[in-house]
């Protein structure tokens, strides 16, 4: 039978729950914009939509291509730069929750958006950081939105661009080979809270900070033994539930309000 | 006084080659492309490329070969699809074949570098990179320059204890001081005072910070029509050593109330980019068979330049067709 919502649908309703109504939330280009417009237009109305380039208290109209679109700036009660933006409100520790996207994902929840394969002789190069590194490390939360692939969801990334919870403690500026250290020992706070994936929710332990599957999308067939072929490393899947489908409300904002035009969906 | 209002041709054949240029405007918002395609006409090598965040200005000009050393936080064009002429140059033994070097960087740190610039100090510390792979000299691609090239800081980052307020460990990040700033922007007085609608990005910062700073612009007025609302205005004269109208300057980028992002040339344009040789012959066709920018315009056609209009209010056009 033809489901009536699709897994990427999915993967963007269960993102936008991810959001606290009144939370300050600093959003990527792409699915994690899809995801606050839900959000801010069903459950978390509050919520404050920030973006690196500038935007500040966003509420737009129309689905902003990209964080510099003129899209998002409309309507906003003020207009940061990004020296205000990151330098000043993210450096200051005030965003409640980073909500970003990679290439690749590790166990610990660090990102890579720079290269696959080796530094110097890469496989593919990918565009960079942006501001991830900076909101990974200095937000009080993070959230990931990622595809479900073996080759996304991995043990260690190819590059450790932006902090998940085990990080690369370096001594007399060399970087200490293969050392991992806690995020908290750098003077970071918070770290990554879920991975919303196109096949659930993942978490992270509160002690070994190694991700475990939350929910999955048994209301799409998605199975425990499917997570399991499709991530790189040998996930947890014991603490597993059924996440609560899409409503029909959430749906409808999605396809009508986030993005009726299908930029990113 | 010498007026700062040059041609294109003129403010652009001043820059020696091996010069660093920071570019305004972000990815693929209000970025200075009439500039970028006249860098390329010109036939200008061995380039310096900073932005922050970079987008089609530093892809197109790798692509070109015109570019030695880009230190940004990233290179693409958003939805709009794939850096290649980036990836041409970086992956799979390009960095050896060509002697492309890239610097990686974060939007924070980025920004603050060019603050500090901005402020004429050396440096200023930075809370976040610690941990990454971003300051693992291992990668640091510059190495070998550091020390010898007065373009570039003689070293990446340093670590050091906060010596005042027992906050813990930190780096202190390079200021950017960059050759020329070249900078796109809505309106211009004759003298050189900038008023950008919408988003500044860091062009205020960048002025600031290059010993040189080239404005285009979508139009030049008076000085005395800014002077009426000087809280509007953007960026002092003080910064600016010239101006250069060029209507449509940004596109295909979005310039916030004048036009929308021109999606139908963009994705031609970054399909033309996938390979060396398609991209040449779109240098050919858009930009070296083009004598002028005004040639561009012609080229590209009054149907398109008015469909792209944004309504000034929205600072975008409602009715644009983003997808094919």
């Amino acid at each position: 039978m033809m489901k009536a919502y699709n897994l990427r649908e999915s993967m963007a309703v269960h993102a936008s729950r991810q959001i606290k109504n009144g939370e300050k939330v600093i959003v990527g280009t792409g699915m994690p914009l899809v995801a606050a417009i839900i959000a801010k237009n069903c459950h978390a109305k509050d919520a404050v939509i920030l973006m690196e380039a500038g935007p500040y208290n966003s509420n737009p109209a129309a689905l902003p291509s990209c964080v510099a679109d003129p899209r998002g700036f409309v309507g906003a009660p003020w207009v940061a730069d990004p020296v205000q933006m990151m330098g000043m409100i993210l450096q200051q520790g005030r965003i409640d929750l980073g909500f970003l996207g990679g290439a690749q994902v590790d166990m610990y929840g660090n990102l890579n958006s720079t290269v696959l394969g080796s530094y110097k002789n890469a496989d593919v190069r990918l565009p960079g950081s942006g501001g991830a590194s900076d909101i990974g490390a200095l937000a009080k939360r993070n959230l990931i939105i990622i595809a479900h692939e073996k080759r996304r969801l991995v043990e260690k990334v190819d590059y450790l661009t932006t902090p998940g919870w085990k990080l690369y403690p370096y001594k007399d500026g060399k970087r200490i080979q293969g050392a991992l250290v806690d995020r908290s020992e750098l003077g970071y706070q918070g770290g990554p809270a879920a991975v919303v994936t196109t096949m659930g929710v993942m978490k992270f332990d509160a002690d070994t900070k190694v991700m475990y599957v939350s929910e999955y999308y048994a209301d799409l067939d998605v199975t425990l033994e499917m997570i399991k072929e499709n991530t790189g490393f040998a996930i947890d899947t014991s603490r597993a539930k059924p996440v609560v489908p899409p409503t029909e409300d959430e749906l409808y904002i999605l396809r009508n309000v986030a993005d009726p035009e299908k930029i990113f969906m | 006084m010498v007026s700062k209002i040059k041609t294109l041709q003129e403010a652009i054949a001043q820059i020696p080659d091996g010069s660093s240029i920071l570019f305004g405007g972000w990815t693929v918002a209000r970025k200075p492309m009439a500039a970028v395609f006249e860098l390329i006409r010109q036939g200008k090598k061995e380039l310096h490329l900073l932005a922050n965040p970079a987008g089609p200005c530093a892809d197109l000009l790798i692509g070109a070969g015109a570019v030695k050393i880009t230190e940004t936080n990233f290179i693409g064009h958003e939805v709009l699809g794939i850096p290649y002429g980036f990836r041409r140059f970086f992956e799979k033994g390009g960095l050896d074949k060509t002697g492309f070097l890239h610097d990686d960087w974060t939007v924070m740190t980025g920004a603050l570098r060019i603050l500090a610039g901005s402020m004429g100090v050396p440096f200023i510390p930075a809370k976040s990179l610690r941990g990454t792979e971003i300051i693992d000299p291992e990668h640091d691609l510059l190495a070998d320059l550091r020390g010898k090239s007065k373009k570039l800081p003689n070293k990446k980052v340093q670590f050091i204890e906060d010596p005042f307020w027992d906050e813990g460990e930190l780096l202190l990040i390079p200021a950017i001081k960059p050759d020329y700033a070249i900078i796109h922007v809505q309106l211009v007085g004759d003298k050189g005072t900038v008023r950008i609608d919408g988003g500044n990005f860091l062009d205020y910062y960048a002025a600031a910070a290059a010993k040189h700073t080239i404005v285009t612009t979508e139009l030049v007025t008076t000085e005395e029509y800014l002077q009426k609302h000087p809280e509007l205005n953007s960026i002092p004269s003080e910064f600016v050593n010239d101006i250069v109208e060029v209507p449509y300057g940004g596109h295909p980028t979005v310039v916030h109330g004048a036009y929308d992002l021109d999606f139908e040339f963009y994705n031609k344009m970054v399909d033309a980019t996938k390979k060396e040789e398609t991209y040449q012959q779109w240098l050919q066709e858009w930009v070296k068979d083009v004598p002028d920018h005004m040639t561009y315009l012609e080229k590209l056609g009054v149907r398109k330049i008015l469909a792209l209009r944004s309504d000034p209010g929205l600072g975008y056009n409602a009715f644009l067709k983003r997808k094919p």
